[in-house]
Formats: C-alpha cells, sequence, structure tokens
C-alpha cells in the first residue's frame, strides 16, 4: 500500500486473500498467419505471497512475457482469470494497473524527457499528491544513484542509465505488486547487480514480486520459488530446493534442460499416437 | 474519465512535440520562414528573369507595304501594347541591305541568320509544292479519280511530314512569308476603294501572306501569339488609312464597340483571392499539421518502445486516446493558422511591393475583415478535430513512422481531390455539399469570404456544415479509440507479409461466417467491379441502335446486378466461409413473417416516397442518363421492368449486402453498428444522392429485419414488393382515382401520383404496427440456434488448435 494514501485504497479494496497475485487456468491465443491460432499461454495457473519473488524462469518465447502483459492488463487473456491485489485483470484493469509497478524490455522510457520529468510524469499520473511526489523522487534518486543525470535528456543517457530511470517510474507509486521481465538484459555487471540489489530491498519491503529470465543465476540467488515455463505451460512450481527434492537434481540449470527434454518426448509421443 | 489524466498527457505530448525537431520545423519554422521565402524568390525570379528573344523570319519582306512592319531586327514597336515586347522577337528578314543598314552584329550571329534564311527559303520551296498538291488533290476529288486522290493524299502526307521535321530543325519559331507583289496589290484595292469605282470589280483576292508556326512547340506558340498580335494591330492600321483615303469613317469596322466597365472594387478583388487561397490552404495545412505530430504520437511512439510504458500507466485508453488527439488537435489547428497568417502578410506585403507590375491590378491585398477571420477560426475547428481523429486512427495502425506516412498519404490525396473540387468556381455551396465532409466547409468559407459578402442563406449553411462536421469528427475519434484498444493493432507484429501463406490462411481457417475485413473487401469488390464495368456498358450502350437502347440498358441492369453484386458476394461465401446457411442467414422465417414482410412495402413506399420528393432540394439534380432511362422505364415491357428492377434487386442485392457483407460486419460485436454499415454500403452502390439516401433508409429497415428473423427471405420479399410498387407507382399511377373522395387519400401533381397527409398518418400506423411485429426477435425454438453459434464463436479456436496439435 503506498503510504500516502492509505485510505483510499483500503476504502475501495475488495476481501483481501493472502495472496496478491493468483493466476488460475490463464490461456492466451493469437492468430498467425503460418499456423492458424498461436497458444502463447497454456492454462497457466501460480499464486504469488507478499513478500515473496516467483521467478519465471522459460527459453525466449516460452510464453514469459504474454503471461506478464496479461498481468500488467495490456492483453486481454483468452480464457481464465488473473486477479492482481484483489481485482481481475480483465475486468477492472485501470486498478490493477494503479496497484503494480511493471517493468519489461518495452516498457522504454521517452527520449525527449529528463530522468526528472519522465518519473514526475508517471508520478502525477498514478495521483501521488505533488508534494509527496517531489520528496519520494529525491528519495528513489537519491537511491538509485539518479540525482546526477536528473537533468538528462532519455536520448543522452546510457542503457544503465535508463534502467535505472526504469526502475525509479516503476516504483514512484510504491505498488504492493511488482513485474520484472528480464530487467538486467543488456546491462553491465555493476548496473545489473544494483537492479537485483534493488529488488531484494523491494521485497524485504514486503512487496510482492515476480521475476521473469532466462539467467539461472539470478533465480537461485533472488527467488523463493520458481516457475519453469515452456511453450506457454508451467511445467513444474516451487522453491529451489522443492524443485531438486522433487526431481533429484541439484543443479537447476541440469534440472531445467532435463524438464524441457521430457516435454519435448511428451509432445513426440503425442504426435505419434 | 479522468480528465487529470487526459490533460497530464496532453501536457506531456505537447512538450514531447515542442522538443521534437522535425514538427517543430513543419508546424512552426515551415509557415513562418516559408511563404517569405517564397516571396523573395518571386521577386527575385522577377528580376532575374529574362525572357528569350524568338526567331521570325520574313520572306519576302520587299513586298511588304509601304506602313512599316519591321524596324531592324524587330517588329516596329507602336504595334505592341507594352513596347517592351518588341525585344522578345528578333526578325529576320531576306532584304539585301540589311547588312548596311543595320547596327553590326556578331560574325556567329550573322552565319547563323543566313542559315536560318537558307531553311526558311526550302520550308518556302516546300510550302508551294504543298499548294500545288492540294490544288491537284482537290481537282482529282472533284473529277471522282480515287487512285489518283489516294497518291496525292499519301504524297500531302509525306511532305506535312517532312515540312513539320524541317521546319522544327530550322531554329525558326514563326515564319512569315510574303507573296509577291502583295505591296503592290494592296495598293491597287486601296486605290480602286478610294475611287469608289463600283462598276470595275474590284480584286480583293490577291495572294495573301501565310504564317507558319508549329503549336506542338511551346515556344513557337508564344512567338506567334505575338506575332498575331502584331499583325493584327498592323493590319488594323492599313485599314484605318484605307478607310481614311477612301472617306470612309475609321470606325466603320467597329459598328458595336462597347465600352467596358469593370465594377469590381479593390477589396473585392482581394476578397477573391483570399476566397480562393484560404479554404485550400486550411483544409491541407489542418491535415498537413495533423498528419505529422499523428504518427510521431502513435507509430513513432510504438517505434521508440514506450507504448507499453504509457499503457500500464493508470489512465485508460480513452484517457490516452484522448490526451493524444488534443495534442495532434492543438498542432493541426495551429499549422493551419500560421500557415494563414504568413501566406497573409507575405501576399499582402509583396502585392504592396509589387506596384506597377502585373499584380498592381490585385491592388492592395487586403487582409478579409475580422469578421470573415473569425469564421476561419470557427470552420478551422471541426476540420482540425477530423482531421486529427483520423489522422490518430490511421497512425495507430502502423508501427513504424515510416508505415504511418505510406497510410496517411492516401488520406492526403483524397483530400487534396476534395479541396480541388471546392476550388472550382463552378462548385457552389448546396444542401448536399453542405452535410459532406471537407466539401461543406471548405465551401462554406469560400461563400463567406466572396468578393460581395456573404448571402444570408451562407449563414443558414453554416448550421448543418458544423453540426455535420462535428459528427464527423465524433466518429473518427470513436473510431481512433476503438483502435487503441485493439490488441492486434498495437501490438502488430511486424510480420513479413507472404501473400501465399495468407491465401492459405484464409482457406485454411475458413469460419462459418466471414469476418470484418472479409466483409469490407467484399464490398470494395463490388465497388470496383462496378466502376471497371461502368466504361464498358457505357460504351455497348451507345453501340447499340437509339431505339433498342431502353430495353439494352434493362437486359445490361439484370446482368449487372447478377455478375457484379450477387455473384462476387456468393463467391466469396463459398470460398472463404464454411458455412452458407449462416453467411447468407438461408432459414425458413415461416409463412406469418414472410405475409407480414410483403405487406410492409404497401405502408413504407408511399412514405419513403413523399419523403424524398420532399427532400428534392436537399439533393444534386440527377444526371440527365437518368432520366433517358426512366423515359425507357414507362415504355418498356412491364414484366421485363419488373424482373430488371424488383426482382434481380430484390435477390442479389439482398444476397450481397444482408448476406455476406452484414454477416461479416456483425463480427464487429455490434449488431446495431454492423446494421448501419451494411447500410450505408447498400446506399453508396446506388451512386445517385437521392438513390443514396433512400436506399440507406431501407437499408436500416432490411438490416434490421435480416438480424431480428435471423433470415434473408423476409428481406427478399419486402425488397421486391418495395421495388415493385416503385415501378407501379411509376406506371400506373394515373389510374388511381384522386377524384371526389378519393382526394383524401390521393392527389395528381407534377405527372406523379401523390399521396395526401391522411393517407400518410395512416400508414405511419400500419407501418409502426408491422415493424413491430416484423422486428420482434425470431421465435423460441430458434432462440437456442442463436444461442448455439454464439458459444461456438468463442470456441472453434480452441478446439481446433488442439485437434491439430493432436493429430499433428
Amino acid at each position: 500500500m503506498a503510504y500516502w494514501d492509505v485510505g483510499r485504497f483500503d476504502s475501495s479494496l475488495p476481501l483481501m486473500k493472502s495472496s496478491m497475485i493468483t493466476v488460475h487456468r490463464l490461456t492466451k491465443r493469437f492468430a498467425d498467419l503460418r499456423t492458424g491460432a498461436f497458444t502463447a499461454l497454456d492454462r497457466v495457473s501460480f499464486e504469488v505471497q507478499p513478500g515473496e519473488i516467483l521467478g519465471l524462469l522459460g527459453p525466449n518465447g516460452a510464453g514469459k512475457t504474454t503471461c506478464l502483459r496479461i498481468l500488467s492488463t495490456v492483453l486481454k487473456p483468452t480464457s481464465g482469470s488473473a486477479i492482481v491485489a484483489g481485482y481481475d485483470v480483465a475486468t477492472h484493469p485501470e486498478e490493477v494497473r494503479a496497484r503494480i509497478g511493471f517493468l519489461s524490455n518495452n516498457t522504454g522510457i521517452y527520449d525527449r524527457m529528463t530522468a526528472g520529468e519522465m518519473v514526475e510524469h508517471f508520478g502525477r499520473l498514478y495521483g501521488i499528491p505533488e508534494a509527496a511526489l517531489q520528496e519520494r523522487i529525491s528519495l528513489l534518486f537519491e537511491r538509485l544513484q539518479i540525482t546526477k543525470f536528473r537533468d538528462v535528456l532519455g536520448s543522452k543517457m546510457s542503457t544503465g542509465m535508463r534502467q535505472k530511470v526504469s526502475i525509479a517510474r516503476t516504483i514512484i507509486h510504491d505498488p504492493p505488486v511488482l513485474i520484472f521481465d528480464e530487467p538486467t538484459s543488456g546491462l553491465d555487471v555493476l548496473v545489473a547487480r544494483k537492479v537485483i540489489d534493488e529488488v531484494k530491498t523491494l521485497q524485504d519491503q514486503g512487496k510482492c514480486i515476480i521475476y521473469s529470465t532466462h539467467i539461472m543465476r539470478e533465480v537461485e540467488k533472488l527467488c523463493h520459488r520458481i516457475a519453469i515455463i515452456y511453450r506457454g505451460q508451467i511445467l513444474a512450481i516451487g522453491s529451489v530446493q522443492e524443485l531438486a527434492d522433487q526431481y533429484s537434481e541439484p543443479d537447476m540449470e541440469e534440472l531445467f534442460f532435463k524438464l524441457i527434454d521430457r516435454h519435448e518426448e511428451g509432445l513426440a509421443a503425442n504426435l505419434v499416437s | 474519465m479522468n480528465w487529470r489524466n487526459v490533460i497530464l498527457i496532453f501536457q506531456r505530448e505537447v512538450l514531447d512535440q515542442l522538443r521534437d525537431r522535425r514538427t517543430l520545423f513543419m508546424v512552426a519554422v515551415l509557415p513562418i520562414l516559408l511563404y517569405p521565402l517564397l516571396g523573395i524568390g518571386m521577386v527575385q525570379m522577377t528580376v532575374l528573369f529574362s525572357e528569350q528573344p524568338r526567331s521570325v523570319v520574313i520572306l519576302g519582306a520587299a513586298d511588304l507595304p509601304a506602313l512599316p512592319l519591321v524596324e531592324g531586327r524587330r517588329f516596329a514597336s507602336r504595334w505592341f501594347h507594352s513596347s517592351a515586347d518588341a525585344d522578345k522577337l528578333r526578325v529576320v528578314t531576306d532584304l539585301d541591305d540589311t547588312a548596311t543598314t543595320l547596327p553590326p552584329e556578331s560574325k556567329e550571329q550573322n552565319a547563323a541568320d543566313e542559315q536560318m534564311l537558307a531553311n526558311a527559303k526550302q520550308i518556302c520551296e516546300r510550302i508551294r509544292e504543298r499548294r500545288k498538291i492540294e490544288t491537284d488533290l482537290d481537282a482529282a476529288r472533284a473529277q471522282r479519280q480515287p487512285a489518283e486522290t489516294a497518291t496525292l493524299e499519301t504524297a500531302l502526307q509525306n511532305l506535312n511530314t517532312r515540312l513539320t521535321s524541317l521546319f522544327d530543325r530550322s531554329g525558326i519559331q514563326v515564319l512569315i512569308y510574303i507573296p509577291a507583289d502583295f505591296a503592290r496589290n494592296l495598293a491597287q484595292r486601296q486605290k480602286e476603294l478610294a475611287e469608289r469605282d463600283v462598276a470595275t470589280t474590284v480584286q480583293f483576292d490577291y495572294a495573301r501572306p501565310v504564317i507558319l508556326q508549329n503549336s506542338a512547340d511551346e515556344k513557337s506558340v508564344i512567338a506567334h501569339r505575338r506575332v498575331h498580335d502584331v499583325l493584327q494591330a498592323w493590319e488594323r492600321s492599313i485599314l484605318k488609312s484605307q478607310l481614311h483615303e477612301s472617306q470612309l469613317p475609321e470606325t466603320l469596322t467597329e459598328p458595336v464597340m462597347p465600352a467596358e466597365i469593370d465594377l469590381a472594387e479593390q477589396e473585392q478583388v482581394s476578397a477573391n483571392v483570399w476566397s480562393k487561397m484560404f479554404p485550400a490552404l486550411l483544409v491541407i495545412m489542418a491535415l498537413t499539421g495533423a498528419f505529422y505530430p499523428a504518427v510521431d504520437l502513435c507509430a513513432g511512439e510504438k517505434e521508440r518502445g514506450t507504448m507499453e510504458t504509457l499503457l500500464i500507466c493508470p489512465a485508460t485508453r480513452t484517457e490516452i486516446v484522448l490526451g493524444k488527439f488534443l495534442t495532434v488537435f492543438v498542432f493541426s489547428a495551429s499549422t493551419a493558422l500560421l500557415n494563414l497568417l504568413s501566406v497573409g502578410m507575405t501576399g499582402k506585403y509583396m502585392a504592396s511591393l509589387a506596384m506597377g507590375g502585373v499584380s498592381s491590378r490585385l491592388g492592395d491585398l487586403a487582409l478579409p475583415p475580422v469578421s470573415a477571420l473569425i469564421w476561419v477560426i470557427v470552420i478551422l475547428l471541426p476540420l482540425a478535430t477530423l482531421f486529427s481523429a483520423l489522422c490518430l486512427a490511421i497512425a495507430t495502425f502502423a508501427k513504424s513512422s515510416k508505415e504511418g506516412q505510406y497510410y496517411l498519404t492516401p488520406l492526403l490525396m483524397v483530400t487534396l481531390g476534395l479541396t480541388m473540387f471546392c476550388l472550382s468556381p463552378a462548385t457552389e455551396m448546396q444542401p448536399f455539399y453542405s452535410v459532406m465532409p471537407v466539401i461543406g466547409p471548405g465551401l462554406l468559407l469560400k461563400g463567406l469570404l466572396k468578393a460581395n459578402g456573404p448571402g444570408t442563406e451562407m449563414y443558414l449553411y453554416a448550421i448543418p456544415v458544423l453540426l455535420t462536421s462535428i459528427g464527423y469528427s465524433l466518429l473518427a475519434l470513436w473510431w481512433a479509440i476503438e483502435q487503441f484498444g485493439s490488441e492486434e493493432v498495437l501490438f502488430r507484429e511486424a510480420e513479413r507479409f507472404d501473400l501465399r501463406l495468407w491465401i492459405k490462411h484464409l482457406l485454411r481457417d475458413k469460419e462459418p461466417v466471414p469476418t470484418f475485413s472479409e466483409a469490407g473487401f467484399c464490398f470494395l469488390l463490388i465497388m470496383l467491379l462496378q466502376f471497371v464495368s461502368w466504361k464498358s456498358f457505357q460504351t455497348a450502350i451507345q453501340n447499340t441502335a437509339q431505339e433498342d437502347q431502353g430495353l439494352f440498358q434493362i437486359r445490361l441492369l439484370i446482368i449487372q446486378q447478377i455478375a457484379l453484386i450477387a455473384t462476387p458476394a456468393l463467391m466469396m461465401g463459398v470460398i472463404l466461409t464454411t458455412s452458407l446457411r449462416r453467411t447468407f442467414s438461408l432459414r425458413w422465417p415461416g409463412f406469418r413473417r414472410l405475409l407480414l414482410a410483403a405487406l410492409l412495402p404497401f405502408t413504407l413506399h408511399p412514405l419513403t416516397t413523399e419523403l424524398v420528393v420532399s427532400l428534392q432540394w436537399f439533393f444534386p439534380p440527377p444526371p440527365p442518363g437518368m432520366a433517358e432511362l426512366m423515359k425507357h422505364l414507362k415504355n418498356a415491357n412491364v414484366l421485363l421492368v419488373i424482373l430488371a428492377f424488383a426482382v434481380t434487386p430484390a435477390i442479389c442485392e439482398e444476397i450481397a449486402f444482408r448476406g455476406f457483407l452484414l454477416a461479416g460486419f456483425r463480427r464487429l460485436g455490434r449488431v446495431g453498428v454492423a446494421v448501419i454499415l451494411s447500410s450505408c454500403a447498400f446506399g453508396i452502390i446506388h451512386m445517385i444522392p437521392h438513390q443514396v439516401f433512400n436506399a440507406t433508409l431501407l437499408g436500416f429497415v432490411l438490416g434490421a429485419m435480416c438480424v431480428r428473423n435471423r433470415s434473408l427471405f423476409p428481406g427478399i420479399v419486402f425488397h421486391f414488393g418495395y421495388n415493385l410498387l416503385g415501378i407501379l407507382h411509376d406506371r400506373f399511377g394515373k389510374f388511381v382515382p384522386t377524384g371526389s373522395a378519393w382526394n383524401f387519400f390521393f392527389r395528381w401533381e407534377d405527372d406523379a401520383l401523390r399521396y395526401q397527409p391522411a393517407l400518410l398518418c395512416l400508414l405511419s400506423l400500419l407501418c409502426i404496427g408491422l415493424l413491430n411485429r416484423l422486428l420482434q426477435p425470431a421465435s423460441i425454438p430458434d432462440l437456442q440456434d442463436t444461442n448455439a453459434p454464439a458459444v461456438d464463436e468463442s470456441l472453434p479456436h480452441s478446439d481446433r488448435f488442439q485437434a491439430s496439435a493432436l493429430h499433428g
């Protein structure tokens, strides 16, 4: 809950369940010239609690981004439901958007705005009162080390600088739910480290976080639980320890390949029959 | 709707645009600098511009009469309106003393002149030959010698070809050949005239000069026009002296010579200039001003990867579109205003500079009065709104700025066409034009800025123009919001378009009913076929004998209906859909509904007939061919007419418009919109404005009937009945009694049967009753039928996909 208007959010909140994100049999299909319909997401279900980081692990094109886009209400699900912070993404998209912070490769920053203007603009869109907003911006900019390039235009920033501004934009309204889609891709180790530290800080604050990536080390380091997603389906979900036990494979990377191989084999067997 | 969000987005977008060099250049820098620069350029051009003198050769100059036509190497300046024009023609003559009496010129020039003279002489030889052949040819023709005639004709043609090429190569723009003894003949005539010796037959029949030019050659045309003016002035002078010497009044040859008075005042002249320039500039600049920001705001935003950032903020899509729309609107309006201002100022300044030049005739281009300028702004607002919303909708669809510019080019072309139409002096405001987009505002502004001040009717026209413009703008805005809400549009992948794959996809992923775009394509196809066939039909009609034309036209109409309206829809239905029954609503509606549909025309036809007659003032007059066809109709075999105008349209048009098109449009998910779209399509195909109106109205009824009965058949029955009544009304209306008591219901007026208000009231009641019955949703057993496809529509994807995943 944002600290400046707890009352407003609370009054409009329906009965809170224990989990912040509940995804149930979520399915998304796209029309495709080549294959007819393409199922990007196939009956995916999971839950995420406050203070928990769920890692979405999967190769490119597995459906991670589609899933997260549905959670951020940018796409509408074909079927199934997703409840975020107590609101259904399909019926109350505005309420959901006000309560999530979303960062992905596709949420760039404006070239013709400075870091300060950019974050200020989004803060206002989230309805943060001006005084609180300024206070929050200086706090965040200090924490993320943006202050020194606060007045630089987006087009003049390096990738690392841009990502920092994006993070500031994502958390400016102090949302209870945060979604990071490959936040470290294309960054140098120093900035990547900074990003991961920031995600950790956010988790310590009790945020509910989904962290999607295809980098094993990040998952192992950050996430409480991992969902392995492949071809639009969740192949396995659980903590690192649980997965290791269940599949008797302590090495995450090996486990990942094993699961994918098994899934491929299953598909092939299906085709033959 | 949270207006705070709209304003926040608007502010950001404006700031963004103001920081974009390209937009600033287009919107502000270009208009402020372009016109003054163009002005300076024009002044420079006029200063630097000098016309190349054109060469005129005079052969036989020795035989020119005493009145001097030529002075040295140019025509005498007194024969020109403006003496400076004399320098624009260089005259080369074959007088021997040229060299001695004229100031020496360069050697090359002399050599060139010599060459030209030689060429001229050669040409004259050919001319003489030509004249001889012509005489022979005339003789041969007179004696009816076909063989001789043919040879001579070929010879003449060959000679002409040679003559043309010779002339082209000669470097001469105009060649004047003075026949021998011309001066002497002229003097002789003068003498005879002076003596007025009527007894002696005056020899007026002497050899005249010959002037050669090539009207296909621009240079020759200009030179010839000047030579022509010079010779005319010269000739008039000769005539005057002849009259003088014959003691006749010099004005003898000008018995009428009216005095001309131009009443145009200076303001009016300038107002005329503005009334032409302002509407065109306003329309084009409002579009250009909307065009670039719209592309940058939508396609550009996608391209730069910030679209999703915007979509995940709490603002709704409608708020985002409105914010963007307001931005585009501000830029569109300010571009148009800045351009007008800049043009006005530059024009005024230029005109005041060019006193004494040609443009001094325009006077001081005083700007239009303030009241007119306020009208400019009032009209600009709906125009800018329309263009902003249209550009936004189209630009949303594009994935990149470049793609956006491709999509917007057709919009620019259409608007330019409409503007050209408004600019034509023959186009004046009339009710029909006032409700057309772009044309209405353009003509209104033209009328308001007109020289003799706007008439009161112009102020009246302002009401429909502004109302419809606002309506169109809102429609366009609605479309833009719809576009922005569509996932397919926002997240369109830049996939390579492969025609083969696409066709495969169409044939493989057939659905029970056509998609929206398939229906849209079907309509475009029908329109295109009509357009393409029009020419060949016209030629075919012209090629038939006059007395058969009527019959032929009626037959052609049947063919046209079947081949160009029903066939495309049927073919597309067969190829692209899996359920013909659902696509064409082929369901038995029951006798009761068919009967109701058959009764409905009897109530609706008189009502619509009276409505169209009462709105006759609104529509431009129908084309003359229409009246012709109507005349044929009255005389042709009644059964054939019924076949062509009732049976075929009822079946063919229903198949296309209520069948394929409506089924496709319904995929939008809004039945009302689908019915409106199909009615508009049905209207547009009728071409002639008042028929378009009538057909669109009927389209609503027909569309609603088809949707509610889920059957095409009541529509076919109604359509047939309605058209049949039309034919009967035209043909047998005169047999309806209008006397005594009947006069309560009918009257005979303007050679047509008209219905009296009492009857119309009665019919309206009946019509409402019938429609009420007919438009009730089809009964319960059918209801399951409706539900089934609705469920099925959401399912087929998944089912099919799973099936294909399982089977490979």
